[in-house]
């Protein structure tokens, strides 16, 4: 119970925080209406200041008025963080200021194909990290985890976008393994042509759950119910996937959450290197074009998806070992 | 019951290979870490393994940590002093052909615009460590400072910091960066505190938690007995303390910290300008379908020594992590 009221409490802390600092940073009246923000109208209307633009004072004023109603700017932001909640609560996340189009609208539109990136992701990495993991600490300290760890290492230390572009031209340009671009003619096709930014994704995620998974599944392989195991001459490897990998994927389990919201970072970058329309590379053209409710509405999904995950594997841990619901 | 795990721990530097039962007790420790570990990003190489070999290694630095040193304090040399290098101007335009191989005139080749790209590499560790220095420095001064009173004063305090750091927790990383540098200009300064906002909280968790220790220890409760002030405890007796562990992770968030300003670069969105060269940027140039087949050079470049300088903080900073046998992993 503690917790949902933490959860809540952290939900609005994050929005609000995200909200007020696109505000009070940054001027939104200027985005929505250009040059026109900089317009005294209160000074044209009291006759102590000349409309220096080309249009007639009157209409230019209207389009500011008409802006500030729209999106509340003439409130104090507290009183426009509240109509703002209200306004993404009932599903109305307001409008892009580019193209007019529901934010709604364009998220719906992105949001698939981050999703299928970031899935794939994850399905990579820990298709990857679990044999690679259980191989490692099968033998533990001989050559293969010794190199294993100088390669998870290696791994961990390219930054992805580098990452990318290596992938990009070894694979994709030199051997041609893999399609370069992003192609969404047919369902195949889309997941193909994402293979190469989810294991640019993955790899480098799975070679930290590799070493997680290792250590714990040390430490478990000493534990008495796999000598029972080994005592009552199950194989090896039968008693590594179904006796010790359960109680060993507690750590692994605990990063999945919060390598989500790594994921999601580098997201924006494998969306702009392999050209994927997704979530990613919406947000970060929003934030060039200065398009306040795109990136706002963009910040609050991304955050919120966040807390809730992780919300939620607190609630994985007591599945995954019933030690921890006695307490 | 905590902290043993994150700081110098006593009972487990001798080495000594586990029996089954400290195993178990490890496992409990293990449970209540996540409240911890949870909190902080993946992508760090996770503590020692149990395995027991590790005495050995601990207290010897060894041969490859003093080569990631030299490579180091060799990019630190250059990007102090880059401008005074005798390399071609970095921004020159035309400073040979368009996309030119590497020669023995410009050693790197030229990008698109003819720009020399070993000198534009020596330039772009200017950005790139400064943004992480700085950012590491910030991190250890607020986080640090926060941590430190949160972990020492307890109750309303330490709830509100927590809090806090649990809410710039819940941005994903580079979320919260964009944000930021979304909404203004895009100055060395801003980009330096962004990524420093980034390292508050993982810094502040680790000082606070080896606060919690330190402030239960014998010395302290001898100061306070002794009449000391909280200042005075704080500066005199818990600040050395808990500064080694946070000062035996500084090369490890630089790593990160660095990797962040590539990241921001790479999207555009790092220090502004012309001159203001950085490694991430470099490597967006040339990333282009096009160049990447034709110019390969323009991109693996900067991308090699970045991946060699990232991959030198990481090792050094690890090394010094167990030399100092600090458990978590932090950032």
């Amino acid at each position: 119970m503690r917790r949902v009221v933490l959860l809540f409490a952290v939900l609005f802390a994050v929005t609000f925080l995200g909200f007020a600092a696109m505000n009070l940073l940054g001027d939104p009246l200027v985005n929505v209406v250009g040059v026109l923000a900089e317009l005294d109208c209160e000074g044209i209307e009291a006759g102590t200041a000349e409309d220096t633009t080309v249009d007639a004072a009157s209409r230019d004023c209207d389009t500011v008025a008409a802006a500030k109603a729209q999106y509340h700017l003439d409130r104090p932001v507290p009183i426009r963080y509240v109509l703002w909640l209200g306004d993404m609560a009932t599903g109305d996340f307001g409008t892009s200021f580019q193209n007019d189009q529901p934010v709604s609208h364009v998220i719906r539109e992105k949001l698939p194909e981050t999703l299928i990136l970031l899935t794939m992701a994850q399905i990579v990495s820990l298709g990857v990290a679990i044999p690679w993991g259980v191989i490692a600490a099968y033998r533990a300290n001989r050559a293969f985890d010794r190199g294993s760890t100088v390669a998870s290492f290696g791994l961990l230390s390219v930054p992805n976008f580098a990452l990318g572009v290596v992938l990009l031209y070894l694979l994709a340009l030199r051997w041609q393994i893999f399609p370069s671009a992003y192609e969404s003619d047919n369902f195949g096709g889309l997941v193909f042509s994402m293979v190469l930014p989810a294991v640019t994704l993955g790899l480098p995620l799975a070679a930290s759950y590799q070493r997680l998974l290792r250590t714990d599944l040390i430490t478990t392989l000493q534990e008495d119910f796999v000598h029972m195991a080994r005592a009552k001459g199950l194989p090896p490897m039968r008693i590594m996937f179904r006796h010790a990998l359960r109680p060993s994927m507690f750590s692994v389990v605990t990063v999945f959450g919060v390598s989500t919201g790594a994921l999601i970072g580098g997201s924006l970058v494998v969306e702009q290197i392999f050209g994927i329309p997704g979530i990613g590379r919406e947000i970060v053209t929003a934030v060039v074009r200065d398009d306040f409710p795109v990136v706002l509405a963009i910040v609050m999904l991304v955050a919120t998806t966040f807390v809730v995950l992780n919300f939620l594997v607190d609630l994985l841990y007591s599945w995954l070992d019933p030690r921890v619901r006695a307490r | 019951m905590s902290a043993e795990d994150l700081v110098t721990g006593e009972g487990q530097a001798t080495g000594r290979p586990r029996t089954p039962v400290e195993g178990k007790a490890s496992r409990e420790r293990l449970l209540w870490r996540f409240r911890i570990v949870r909190l902080v990003r993946p992508g760090r190489v996770p503590d020692d393994s149990p395995a027991g070999d590790e005495s050995a290694v601990r207290r010897r630095l060894g041969f490859s940590f003093w080569l990631a040193v030299v490579w180091l304090l060799i990019m630190a040399f250059v990007a102090a002093f880059a401008p005074l290098l005798p390399v071609a101007d970095p921004t020159k335009v035309a400073f040979g052909g368009p996309r030119e191989p590497p020669s023995l005139d410009a050693w790197f080749g030229t990008d698109a615009l003819g720009r020399d790209v070993f000198s534009r590499t020596l330039h772009g560790a200017r950005i790139s460590l400064a943004v992480g220095g700085f950012a590491i420095v910030f991190g250890m001064v607020v986080g640090g400072g926060l941590g430190i009173l949160g972990g020492y004063f307890r109750g309303r305090l330490d709830q509100a910091v927590g809090f806090v750091f649990f809410v710039l927790l819940s941005f994903p990383a580079l979320v919260l960066a964009i944000l930021i540098t979304a909404t203004l200009e895009r100055s060395m300064l801003v980009v330096s505190l962004t990524i420093g906002i980034l390292a508050v909280a993982p810094v502040g968790l680790l000082a606070r938690a080896s606060t919690l220790v330190f402030a239960e220890r014998e010395f302290v409760s001898a100061a306070r007995v002794l009449g000391a002030k909280p200042g005075r405890i704080i500066v005199r007796e818990l600040l050395p303390n808990v500064v080694i562990p946070m000062g035996a992770l500084t090369l490890l968030g630089m790593a990160v910290a660095v990797v962040a300003e590539g990241s921001l670069a790479f999207l555009g969105l790092s220090v502004a300008g012309e001159d203001a060269i950085s490694w991430g940027k470099m490597i967006v140039d040339g990333a282009g379908l096009r160049d990447l087949q034709n110019a390969t050079h323009v991109t693996m470049f900067p991308v090699a020594v970045m991946f060699v300088t990232v991959l030198s903080l990481n090792f050094a900073g690890d090394r010094i992590r167990q030399y100092f046998d600090v458990k978590e992993l932090a950032f």
